[in-house]
């Protein structure tokens, strides 16, 4: 017997690409609005691209819209506000991400 | 001895008795004469049996008119009307038997012609004993006052129904031919014998009895069309003319007639209103079911209410039929919830300003508060469920946003009190939304927001053809009842749907693939049911390779598939025929794992696709077992049929199972109960430490804990159920863990 699949309306979620995406289940917070990254930030009503993730070098992942709030104030001095070291946005990881396992868990 | 005086004073009187009689006349001659009168005019009065066959002397008028003169003169007269009542009551027996006959003879045949005959007979025998009209005033009234009384205290119980059941008859009669004068003698006996003022209530209820039945032969159950008009048309034309006769007798001309008439006339509209109110009181819950079919009868009860004040009794009786008809297990919530917007829309025609409403709406609401599926049922209704042809919302309503009860505004011009009858927590509400109405059961909308998005996500899933133009348009519909911000969630689940479409047409363009996914954004939708199998064979290359795809297009995110749900088309190839299906992707998993080898046990199968329960997997099978493309060899030992082979007869072939069936979504109980279980183990803990607890302190110390949010009753009967199911057990209010 042969089985051809005509067509598979599958559902998934998606979910950013944090690094640490094969274990938690719950989801990880952004470190500013406590929100699930997969959420949005709070001046956001959707999620995804419209209110995308920025990853740091200092390996400290925010919401993009929470963390460009605060470098705009002045309390920020440019620092991450995890760890206090001077902000630097690691685009490359956006750019060619590091492979991850297949998500198929 | 008597003495002097006394012979004295007796003369005396002798001599003024003798004067008076003799009046002057020379001897005795004014005696004679006296007495020949005093014969003359006794004999003429006397009562004579009218069954006695002699001929009765003839009278010369003039010789009785100077003998009565005679008596006059000698101011006689009035010991000759005691003689003559005296003569009246010894001849009574005449008309006492004569009366007892005919109403042995009516208590026999019960026939009201009889008791006809008997009051033509009675007016005979007054007419016949009546003094002369030239004899003064006096004495006639005294005869008929006499009479009368006599009459009356002979005639037997019996015959006020006789006499009932005679005005009835001519009420039929007048009612048949209008211009009918047989009646007339009847009414005029009746007159004469002055029954009509001894019977008035009698003959009214006639009225009343007539008007009764007319009224519930022509109106009950027809409820299409308003009655009242034709009922008042038809009291004009049928029960007027015969209200003539025994209300507005002696009137000269309409006028006339109208005034004696107004009385009875308005007691008989009155009683006409009043017996159509309690008919349509008594209709009410069938009206209500049968809106707006039913609008007629609806318009007559209001006029008839602002008549009789019955609204109290229109309450009470639609709370009654409620209660026993409605609000019980074996009603439907649609049911219930169709009744209650029809209740909300029956009376608004009766009654404005929703006083009954307030009174009748109460018991629904509060019912149906407790009800688990109201909301969902509400929800349902809201976004117009395909299935059920009849929604809750006529869709020619317009679209508004939930009115939130307002705060009365005195300074307001308009202002009106709260109607008499309204009860203390009555609040005028000015809405004639009907949603709002509904919504306003519970008191927040948050949790028809969060069934809805229960429903939505059933409903978006379960979608095939990528259309959801219609859930897009309920959604619109419902952000301008509910507002913009309450729907932002499923906003997102529908942009989810679009993004999913968008993204599919760019990864199939790179790699075309029959795996179309819905990718969707947790925390947006309703918690899924979680399963953890894994799909095997080409199945799960196809969800790497469209993950791959995925993580490409969008190099930041990822995919996570969530393999139980969906559908799959199929097509399973075999030597000698192809089968296509339709299944679930647990189903396709299994056919899949045959194409490996022909025979497996449930155990084995159940492994290789991750954690499946094996109830769940039995099931799965037996869709396979059904289409005959597996059969059952041994206990629990699947075999592939490779060749198609006959259904064995008699072999019991499970019903199909639905097709359509809902994606498991979690219901908001469901969720509930969900979190409850994380509770549990805290509850667990505190008991086992603390060994027993009242359920207040439970309640206190569960309120440590995160995101805890229930009630104490919430609480009360989650234990109940803990304790059903063995896990606690209380005595004297402190719960403890259970063996």
């Amino acid at each position: 017997m042969k089985v051809h699949v005509k067509h598979w309306s599958a559902v998934a979620q998606w979910r950013w690409n944090t690094g640490n995406a094969d274990q938690d289940d719950e989801g990880d917070v952004c470190g500013i609005c406590r929100v699930p990254y997969e959420g949005c930030c709070p001046s956001c009503k959707m999620p995804g691209d419209d209110c995308p993730l920025i990853w740091g070098e200092c390996s400290h992942i925010f919401h993009m819209h929470c963390l460009l709030k605060w470098l705009g104030t002045a309390a920020s001095k440019q620092q991450c506000p995890m760890d206090r070291r001077p902000w630097g946005a690691f685009f490359s990881r956006v750019l060619s991400p590091t492979p991850t396992p297949p998500a198929t868990t | 001895m008597a003495s002097n005086a006394v012979r004295a004073q007796v003369a005396a009187k002798w001599q003024e008795s003798f004067a008076r009689i003799n009046r002057a006349e020379p001897g005795i001659s004014g005696l004679m004469s006296f007495s020949h009168a005093w014969s003359l005019a006794t004999a003429f009065l006397k009562p004579y049996d009218l069954n006695d066959p002699t001929p009765r002397p003839r009278h010369d008028m003039r010789q009785v008119r100077e003998a009565f003169d005679i008596i006059n003169k000698c101011r006689r007269l009035p010991v000759m009307l005691e003689v003559f009542l005296e003569d009246l009551h010894k001849s009574q027996h005449l008309i006492a038997r004569e009366v007892e006959d005919y109403m042995n003879l009516y208590e026999s045949n019960s026939d009201p012609e009889t008791v006809k005959a008997l009051i033509f007979r009675l007016a005979e025998w007054y007419s016949a004993w009546k003094p002369n009209a030239e004899l003064g005033q006096t004495i006639t009234s005294a005869y008929t006052l006499a009479f009368q009384t006599h009459l009356f205290s002979i005639l037997p119980a019996s015959f006020a129904r006789g006499v009932k059941a005679l005005v009835a008859a001519t009420l039929v009669r007048t009612v048949s031919q209008p211009s009918d004068q047989q009646d007339r003698p009847l009414w005029q006996a009746f007159d004469t014998l002055s029954l009509i003022e001894r019977y008035e209530t009698l003959i009214a209820s006639v009225g009343y009895e007539y008007i009764e039945v007319y009224v519930l032969q022509t109106c009950a159950g027809s409820w299409e069309e308003p009655m009242l008009a034709n009922l008042r048309t038809w009291m004009i034309n049928k029960i007027v003319p015969w209200m003539v006769w025994p209300f507005a007798r002696g009137a000269t001309n309409a006028d006339e007639a109208k005034t004696m008439m107004q009385g009875v006339g308005s007691r008989f509209d009155f009683h006409m209103h009043k017996t159509l109110c309690d008919l349509r009181t008594c209709e009410i819950f069938d009206i209500i079911v049968d809106f707006p079919d039913s609008s007629g009868a609806l318009q007559d009860l209001k006029e008839c209410l602002q008549r009789v004040d019955q609204r109290a009794e229109l309450a009470q009786s639609i709370r009654q039929a409620n209660k026993k008809r409605l609000l019980h297990p074996g009603a439907d919530t649609k049911d219930i919830l169709l009744s209650y917007v029809s209740t909300i829309k029956c009376l608004r025609i009766v009654d404005p300003p929703g006083v009954l409403l307030f009174k009748v709406a109460d018991p629904i609401r509060r019912y149906l508060r407790d009800r688990p599926d109201a909301i969902r049922c509400i929800v349902a209704s809201l976004v117009g469920d395909g299935e059920s042809g009849d929604s809750l919302v006529d869709d020619s309503e317009p679209i508004q946003p939930l009115q939130q009860p307002e705060i009365e505004n005195y300074a307001d011009p308009e202002w009106t009190p709260e109607p008499i009858d309204a009860g203390p927590d009555f609040r005028a509400s000015k809405t004639s939304d009907i949603i709002s109405t509904i919504v306003s059961i519970y008191d927040s909308k948050d949790l028809f927001i969060k069934e809805l998005q229960v429903l939505l996500a059933q409903r978006l899933l379960a979608i095939k053809d990528g259309n959801f133009d219609r859930e897009r348009r309920n959604i619109e519909i419902l952000k301008i009842r509910f507002g913009e911000s309450a729907l932002q969630v499923c906003e997102v689940m529908l942009r989810d749907m679009t993004d999913s479409r968008r993204i599919d047409q760019h990864v199939q363009s790179q790699q075309s693939s029959v795996i179309h996914p819905t990718i969707i954004s947790r925390h947006f939708w309703p918690a899924l049911e979680t399963s953890s199998i894994v799909m095997p064979g080409q199945f799960q290359d196809m969800q790497e390779q469209y993950a791959k795809e995925f993580t490409t297009f969008k190099p930041d995110k990822t995919l996570r598939w969530l393999p139980h749900l969906g559908r799959v088309q199929l097509e399973l190839e075999f030597d000698d025929r192809t089968v296509s299906a339709d299944v679930p992707p647990l189903e396709a998993a299994f056919i899949e794992l045959f194409s490996e080898k022909d025979t497996w046990t449930v155990d084995e199968l159940a492994s290789r696709v991750g954690t499946v329960s094996r109830s769940a997997a039995l099931k799965s099978l037996a869709t396979w077992v059904d289409i005959r493309v597996l059969k059952e060899d041994g206990e629990h030992v699947f075999k592939l049929l490779s060749v198609a082979e006959e259904a064995i007869p008699g072999t019991k072939t499970a019903i199909k199972q639905a097709t359509d069936e809902l994606p498991p979504v979690m219901s908001v109980q469901q969720q509930q109960a969900e979190q409850m279980k994380v509770y549990w183990k805290f509850i667990e803990g505190m008991l086992t430490n603390l060994g027993s607890l009242p359920l207040d302190r439970i309640q206190t110390m569960l309120r440590l804990a995160p995101g805890y949010d229930r009630t104490i009753e919430q609480l009360g009967s989650f234990m109940e159920a803990a304790k059903r199911e063995g896990l606690a057990t209380v005595k004297d209010g402190m719960w403890r863990l259970g063996k």
